[in-house]
């Protein structure tokens, strides 16, 4: 899978679950924490969808080290590849 | 019923109720005796390596549970810690607490080999717990198995459960709330405690144990009511660690549970007050504890079974806050005509500035909060002035601008007077707290 379509999934995750962020442009830039407002308990969920999802597992050691959406994209691609 | 140590409660319970479900994680039950009987066998080993300072890198599992009941039986002084810290600040800390061995990932253990210590003497039954740190570098706390079992049957004393409870342990053991009223309390109680299975089964947790009770900081109980993931047999739920949301409160209750919220710290072995009944904020002081409130509005605690017995290896910073047996909490709080223990702030969240006038931070940042529609702020004292720091994208003109209609409205030395922006979230505790101490040393450092 492209990182291109890991991006594009990991967006649709996190807009259905924070649907009030569809009209909020993400890239791989985007800091989770202070640009969507998304806080702890918020991205444990996403977390959770996007390894039910690539059936991946990120161990937990790792979710504080994913700050931006690149990160996020990284740690599921390496997981794919 | 009241225990005076942990192998005093697991071998009445093992004698009493032998084939009763003690703890459940994952597939996997243990019933009392068989408790017992892992326990002792591992306390023996232990015993056979001669160590002195367990340092436990928490993972919540059936083994980690039994590891510390069975360090504390071999007489070994137990170090808890979070096993989700970098490397570096675990290493900083098994040097401070005199770590000589390690319980937990292998990988995480020989991150940590190097670090180890020579151990202690006199560690027998102690039990170390990191303050969540909130306003000041963390310390360890030194409790004992003693005064941690006077502490869970201090709280059964206003809510007991019974042994066809089943509560769930969603919270870390390295913290005290999680330990004494996500495990201690069931156990003690004869009721079964299932071990939430991590962060990644919040969401399906409840359907997994079907739980009768759970304790919770705030923010997992919004998490949980948001996601609707609470199983129909819950009835009871324990909400402490934090200040908690009334809204919140109220929407637990709507769908049919019973709330209540817990006070306490980590030096009194966790809570000190209950709300049982009716307003959930309006807490009952449990038995052993007595509670009094100083001139300034803080609040003071005598504990004499669950208080703690100092920081560790910090004498002056225990001297500081307890003194002739009172603990000086650094929370403000009041007594209603009912004798109910009511928190109102925290004291330590008050500014004094130069000339005498407080600015009470949970309100002032609100406000800030309210004008820039952005909660991720905070504000600190530098130069003896109230400076604002900002985590996100902004610019300081643009965000002095938007508060200058607040700003008009203040005493000219309440007004802010610096604006930080900074790009990486703020430091928080485990429970969403924001660590000052450690806001303003980053601050301080980045000038």
């Amino acid at each position: 899978m492209s990182r291109e379509e890991i991006l594009e999934k990991t967006k649709g995750v996190i807009f259905d679950c924070f649907p009030d962020l569809k009209n909020q442009e993400l890239t791989e830039d985007t800091v989770i924490n202070t640009d969507t407002g998304i806080d702890s308990m918020g991205f444990v969920l996403v977390i959770c969808k996007l390894e039910a999802l690539f059936d991946i597992r990120i161990p937990e050691r790792q979710w504080k080290k994913l700050q931006t959406l690149g990160d996020v994209v990284d740690a599921i691609a390496r997981r794919l590849a | 019923m009241r225990f005076d140590s942990f192998e005093q409660m697991l071998s009445h319970l093992a004698e009493t109720a032998p084939d009763a479900p003690a703890l459940r994680y994952e597939e996997k039950t243990l019933s009392f005796s068989e408790l017992k009987q892992a326990v002792d066998a591992r306390a023996a080993t232990l015993r056979a390596e001669g160590k002195t300072c367990l340092g436990l890198l928490c993972d919540g599992s059936l083994d980690c549970v039994v590891e510390i009941f069975a360090a504390s039986l071999a007489g070994l002084q137990l170090v808890m810690l979070n096993a989700s810290l970098d490397t570096g600040t675990l290493r900083t800390l098994v040097r401070y607490t005199d770590v000589d061995t390690l319980w937990g990932e292998e990988d995480l253990k020989e991150d940590l080999e190097l670090a180890l210590m020579e151990g202690v003497k006199n560690g027998a039954g102690k039990i170390l717990f990191f303050t969540s740190g909130t306003t000041e570098q963390a310390k360890a706390v030194v409790l004992t198995d003693y005064s941690l079992c006077q502490s869970a049957w201090n709280g059964s004393a206003k809510l007991p459960l019974s042994p066809a409870d089943n509560l769930l342990c969603l919270l870390p053991l390295d913290h005290v709330f999680g330990f004494v009223c996500g495990l201690l309390w069931g156990l003690s109680c004869g009721a079964c405690v299932s071990l939430g299975r991590g962060a990644r089964h919040y969401l399906d947790d409840c359907d997994f144990y079907r739980p009768t009770a759970v304790s919770v900081v705030p923010m997992l109980l919004g998490f949980l009511l948001k996601q609707n993931c609470l199983n129909p047999e819950l009835g009871l739920v324990l909400v402490g660690a934090g200040d908690c949301p009334r809204e919140l409160l109220e929407l637990a209750e709507a769908r049919g549970l019973h709330v209540c919220f817990g006070y306490g710290l980590t030096e009194t072995s966790s809570g000190v007050a209950i709300s049982v009944r009716g307003d959930p904020f309006a807490m009952e002081v449990c038995p052993d504890d007595t509670v009094t409130i100083a001139e300034d509005g803080e609040v003071l605690i005598q504990a004499p079974t669950c208080m703690m017995q100092g920081y560790y290896k910090r004498p002056d910073s225990t001297h500081e806050v307890l003194r002739d047996g009172v603990l000086y909490t650094g929370d403000l709080g009041c007594i209603d005509e009912n004798g109910l223990l009511h928190i109102t702030g925290r004291k330590k969240d008050v500014l004094v500035l130069p000339d005498g006038t407080k600015l009470f931070l949970p309100d002032y940042e609100s406000a800030l909060m309210k004008t820039l529609e952005h909660t991720e702020l905070a504000v600190i004292l530098i130069h003896d002035r109230p400076a604002l720091v900002f985590s996100g994208e902004a610019t300081p003109a643009a965000l002095s601008e938007k508060l200058r209609p607040l700003m008009r409205r203040l005493p000219r030395g309440n007004q802010i007077a610096e604006i930080i922006v900074v790009h990486e979230p703020l430091p928080r505790t485990a429970t969403g707290k924001i660590k000052r101490w450690e806001l303003r040393q980053k601050v301080t450092d980045h000038a």
